[in-house]
């Protein structure tokens, strides 16, 4: 038990750290300062999100391995020798921390840029006014100003690191979530899993209070209309500028080009894992999984929002905010949560009335994984509803009654044209989650039913890293046109 | 029978369950008149329109429109279902439409009806927002999106037409012109219309009653000239912030003695005993500037108001008063010097509590 708890602190600690330091440093860079490509590392720095932590640790694991890609790329150029000894190895704790990091770097690059873009820029000048260096400025002003957003970035960090499955389970390292997973699929030990879950929920608990507070605080950060000043960025020349340009490259590449190079490189060295899968129906599957969840999402979210700004009725309230903790809760924890929950179900209360079993409709069914995604993503879709939701003045409402429109019309006529945009980010942001989750789909899929992750997950598992390049790349590239179509609502800038 | 238009009869005005105005009853008695309420920030007259709208409820009293009750305790007609046009202060145009757009949003209330309606050409030149039709709420300033607001609500034709602070973010410059046309427009189209500012200048102009709103309460409704130069308690004066009241004692059927300035003659609008000691007020325009006189009082300030100049005057007995005098005036009075008043002293119209 204490070891599952000590890897979880240590790689929880560890990926904070990395986290705050590329996301943090990478969107100060961008932020404040002009250099070159600074407009494409704006958006490109989230490309990240298109790979989960555990198609990067099969990457990092296919470069550095012993006769991996980085023995071939040292060969070609040099010659035949024994390069395996010196090639770093990427991999037990140490390669999940850089996994999990690059992928989720993101989170807090997002929210601290924001809260960056919307500093006031006579915070800033007041800084040079009284004689600050750019270092000064930097951690005496900008940072503990942004403290709320990038604290908020780092709990959602956190809250994915602790859920994280896929690359600590192929590291092998044993974390609360890999402990929940074997003691219940390997030992069938359901008492130890609810007790290394209590420990998992502590945590996610506390991180959650955390980031609540100060989401809370972050609010400051909002203009009103006309109060936002467009910042004169800063124009790097020489070394900085150079300096800048690699640091960012270097999170790109590393976050990014690395993964997906990889897995381009399998994917072309050995095409016959590409003929051999079938594509059509992985890429089905996901689509179909990812729509239909989408939309069940969505339809829900939408007239619970709704109904909570029409009725403004407390106990509507109330049972909103406790339908998106789903979020916070681990995938893994869920999925066993729900199969336990339906076995006793099916046991105590439909068996008992001689009714038949109810164990096929939800359990390794369509419906069951929906559900779950359901419970897991509604926070998404509520608070992305909402958040467009609150964009439009209760007088607008109102405006609409007053012009003649029934309350059915103004929500057909002037809601959903103004949340179209909110409603595409929503099922984008939400196809994303679906796309790369993979404990809940991974316990709760039909039979014979695979997606991308899941095919990749099986073949990694199996020890057959070249196999899981294919669906990763797929997986990769669907994520990345995803991102790219949403990127415009993810780097929200008044200024553009 | 009920003879009155619209009508408002012991209704205590709430929201969010806090009573804001308590007991009001007021009417308005022919189709196309414009009324005004005016009172401090905050004081509730947003409240009260929001109620004619429909989109607050009430618990006491009633309010009745073309002689329906739309508001009472049992009854609440839907705000869709009014035909009452509000345009709120705030920008409330629908974002994600243009100006043009908005505006049309309007335009299909009341189809059927047969009276005069203004056409989008109509209502964009008399207020002047060509310019602006095709942008979006966020491109445009907030007096545009105000004026924007404001012909949204025209357009609609409504029966009742309400509209909050309508003016408050129209520069100053072409305020004054929006009102002219504002108010030629509802005369036209006898659109009866009920007004909320704390403009005073701008309520008196616009409406044929004003309502003075103060202490929870609706303290005078009245029309302009009667609320200026009548105001019915202390309160409404210091509200309109036009005048002083200073002690005099009533020494006859048209005179009272006041300390400082001697005998103030003229017509009492309502009778007081003889040797009554009162509160009179007196307004800036009720004493008279003369160099000649030997009432002389200290000048402690002078305002310059472009047509004329405010005085401010202190008697022996440390009273301040206020005087105007035209800016043409052939010589102007520095602070510290003395100020001759005109005597006798005559009061058009006295006015006492």
């Amino acid at each position: 038990m204490l070891e599952y708890i000590f890897n979880s602190l240590i790689l929880l600690f560890s990926v904070l750290i990395f986290t705050f330091l590329i996301g943090t440093g990478s969107a100060y860079l961008v932020s404040f300062f002009e250099f070159p490509f600074s407009n494409f590392f704006k958006w490109a720095l989230i490309l990240s999100f298109a790979v989960p932590p555990y198609i990067y640790a099969y990457s990092l694991t296919a470069f550095f391995e012993n006769y991996g890609t980085a023995y071939t790329i040292l060969k070609n150029l040099f010659g035949e020798a024994n390069y395996n000894e010196s090639i770093p190895k990427f991999d037990g704790l140490f390669g999940v921390i850089i996994s999990i990091s690059f992928s989720l770097y993101a989170y807090v690059y997002i929210l601290a840029r924001a809260s960056f873009l919307y500093q006031p820029q006579n915070l800033i000048d007041l800084g040079k006014n009284l004689g600050f260096t750019k270092f000064k400025t930097l951690y005496s002003i900008i940072l503990p100003a942004a403290r709320p957003a990038i604290v908020a970035g780092l709990s959602l960090v956190a809250m994915e690191t602790l859920a994280e499955f896929g690359a600590v389970d192929f590291f092998s390292i044993n974390t609360l979530t890999t402990g929940i997973y074997n003691s219940w699929i390997a030992f069938d030990d359901l008492a130890f899993a609810n007790q290394l879950s209590f420990f998992l929920l502590l945590f996610i608990f506390a991180l959650f209070i955390l980031e609540n507070l100060s989401r809370k605080k972050a609010r400051y950060h909002m203009n009103s209309r006309g109060g936002f000043k467009q910042k004169q960025k800063i124009k790097l020349s020489g070394k900085k500028a150079v300096a800048a340009f690699m640091f960012c490259f270097l999170v790109f590449f590393l976050s990014f080009l690395f993964p997906l190079s990889q897995m381009m490189y399998w994917t072309i060295k050995f095409p016959e894992n590409l003929f051999d899968l079938k594509i059509i129906d992985l890429l089905i599957n996901t689509l179909y999984l990812v729509v239909l969840s989408s939309l069940v999402l969505i339809i829900f979210a939408l007239i619970s929002n709704y109904g909570n700004r029409v009725t403004k009725n407390k106990t509507l309230n109330i049972l909103s905010t406790l339908s998106i903790s789903g979020y916070a809760i681990p995938g893994v924890i869920l999925a066993v949560a729900f199969i336990t929950f339906i076995a006793w179900f099916d046991e105590s209360i439909v068996k008992t009335y001689g009714f038949l079993s109810i164990k096929k409709v939800f359990i390794g069914s369509i419906l069951g994984l929906v559900i779950v995604y359901f419970i897991r993503f509604y926070s998404l879709a509520f608070n992305g509803i909402k958040s467009g939701y609150e964009k439009i003045n209760i007088s607008v409402d109102e405006s609409s009654y007053l012009l003649g429109y029934s309350k059915r019309k103004t929500f057909m006529n002037i809601h959903i044209p103004f949340l179209r945009n909110s409603l595409l980010f929503v099922f984008i942001l939400i196809s994303l989650e679906i796309i790369r989750e993979l404990p809940i789909t991974l316990i709760l899929r039909p039979f014979n039913f695979e997606t991308f992750a899941t095919t990749a997950y099986i073949s990694a598992s199996e020890d057959l890293l070249e196999a899981a390049a294919v669906p990763s790349l797929f997986l990769i590239l669907i994520a990345t046109s995803f991102i790219i179509v949403t990127s415009k609502y993810i780097l929200r800038d008044k200024d553009e | 029978m009920n003879k009155n238009y619209f009508e408002i009869k012991n209704v205590d005005f709430s929201v969010g369950g806090k009573t804001k105005v308590k007991n009001v009853s007021f009417s308005i008695e022919n189709e196309g008149d414009v009324i005004c309420l005016l009172g401090p920030s905050g004081i509730g007259k947003t409240t009260i329109l929001r109620t004619i709208a429909g989109l607050e409820k009430i618990k006491k009293g009633s309010i009745k429109l073309n002689g329906k009750t739309i508001s009472s305790e049992h009854i609440n007609i839907e705000p869709e279902n009014r035909n009452i046009s509000l345009a709120f202060q705030d920008n409330s145009l629908f974002p994600h439409y243009t100006v043009e757009k908005n505006i049309l949003l309007g335009s299909n209330r009341n189809k059927e009806k047969s009276k005069k309606r203004l056409s989008l050409k109509e209502i964009v030149d008399l207020l002047d927002i060509f310019h602006i039709l095709n942008k979006y709420p966020h491109e445009i300033s907030a007096g545009e999106a105000q004026r924007a607001s404001l012909a949204r609500s025209l357009i609609t034709q409504p029966d009742l037409l309400l509209l909050d602070e309508p003016l408050s973010n129209v520069d100053q410059s072409f305020k004054e012109e929006i009102q002219v046309r504002l108010k030629k427009i509802l005369h036209q189209l006898k659109i009866t219309t009920i007004i909320v500012t704390h403009d005073s200048y701008e309520a008196f102009y616009l409406g044929s009653k004003c309502g003075i709103i103060l202490n929870q309460g609706l303290k005078q409704f009245d029309d302009p000239y009667k609320v200026y130069h009548f105001p019915n308690s202390i309160e409404v004066v210091n509200f309109l912030n036009r005048g002083i009241l200073i002690p005099a004692k009533v020494t006859g059927k048209k005179t009272l003695e006041n300390w400082d300035l001697g005998t103030i003659e003229g017509n009492f609008i309502k009778e007081y005993p003889k040797g009554s000691n009162v509160q009179l007020l007196l307004q800036p325009e009720d004493l008279e500037h003369d160099d000649t006189s030997n009432l002389k009082l200290e000048v402690v300030d002078r305002k310059f108001r472009g047509t004329n100049f405010i005085y401010t005057l202190k008697t022996p007995s440390n009273t301040l008063i206020p005087v105007f005098v035209h800016s043409h005036h052939i010589h102007q009075h520095e602070v510290d010097e003395k100020f001759g008043i005109k005597r006798p002293i005559h009061i058009d119209h006295i006015v006492c509590f």
